[in-house]
């Protein structure tokens, strides 16, 4: 596999990560599992931990703390130009789960602006 | 009233100020961590030398406190958008004090993440009935 191959499944790694990361800290600040969707919530509170606050903030950090060394091991073999818009797929990731697990409404106007943002994500790195 | 449809509550509008402050000083404060770093293979040891770096540290634990409060109170879907905002802060300020060029795309980029931002600052800050507030009840 070529480095930048290497580089960019590296870096989808942590944005899914880091998307999942926010998941769990909002679960956690909204006082556990109660916060999910139908079905994910019984599944959740099935899970002995599942009701418990500061689980799922544990949980949301240590996925942070992943994130931040598949970001930086992604920069030794991306060049920022490619690895910061990349990146900012997250914002696409956190729009998705959420819409999913937490059922917020995800509407168009909300989506347009994920897009704009991604899309000013690539200037700003030109 | 379709529940938030309500004005986004001070709090909320704080916090998402503040966190973008906390990301820009936190990305701000890394970056020269990192240059003070002599070479680059030892640059995340290097880092650790810094003043800067610790600076960044103690900025990430006021962003973390700050951010669950913003998430206690607004979607994260509605919020997380916003610190696309410190993209905007961070560029400005290194083109005034770190000797970056603004170019024609990155201006063009900034004017996008500002559309964005502002397009779901248009839309409902929560899809959930606050929590604590009496009576709430969970669809």
């Amino acid at each position: 596999m070529t480095r930048e191959a290497t580089g960019i499944l590296v870096l989808i790694a942590a944005v899914g990560v880091e998307s999942f990361a926010q998941l769990f800290l909002k679960i956690g600040a909204s006082g556990g599992a109660g916060i999910l969707a139908g079905p994910w919530r019984v599944r959740a509170e099935r899970i002995p931990a599942g009701s418990s606050a500061r689980a799922w903030i544990s949980l949301g950090l240590v996925a942070y703390g992943a994130e931040v060394f598949l970001y930086t091991l992604a920069l030794h073999f991306l060049d920022v130009s490619v690895a910061f818009p990349l990146g900012s797929l997250c914002f696409v990731g956190v729009a998705l789960l959420s819409r999913i697990f937490l059922g917020e409404a995800v509407g168009r106007v909300r989506w347009v602006g994920v897009l704009c943002i991604l899309a000013g994500a690539v200037f700003v790195a030109l | 009233m379709k529940p938030g449809a309500a004005a986004l509550p001070r709090p909320a509008v704080i916090g998402l100020i503040l966190a973008v402050i906390l990301d820009t000083f936190i990305q701000i404060a890394w970056k020269l961590a990192a240059s003070a770093a002599p070479g680059n293979t030892a640059s995340a040891l290097g880092a650790l030398a810094s003043p800067f770096f610790y600076a960044a540290m103690l900025g990430l634990a006021a962003q973390m406190f700050n951010w669950m409060r913003v998430l206690a109170r607004a979607d994260l879907s509605f919020a997380q958008p916003f610190t696309a905002l410190s993209y905007v802060t961070v560029l400005a300020l290194s083109a005034r004090w770190l000797g970056e060029h603004m170019t024609a795309p990155k201006v063009m980029g900034v004017c996008l993440i500002l559309a964005g931002v502002f397009l779901i600052s248009r839309t409902p800050f929560s899809s959930h009935p606050p929590a604590d507030e009496p009576g709430a009840v969970r669809p």
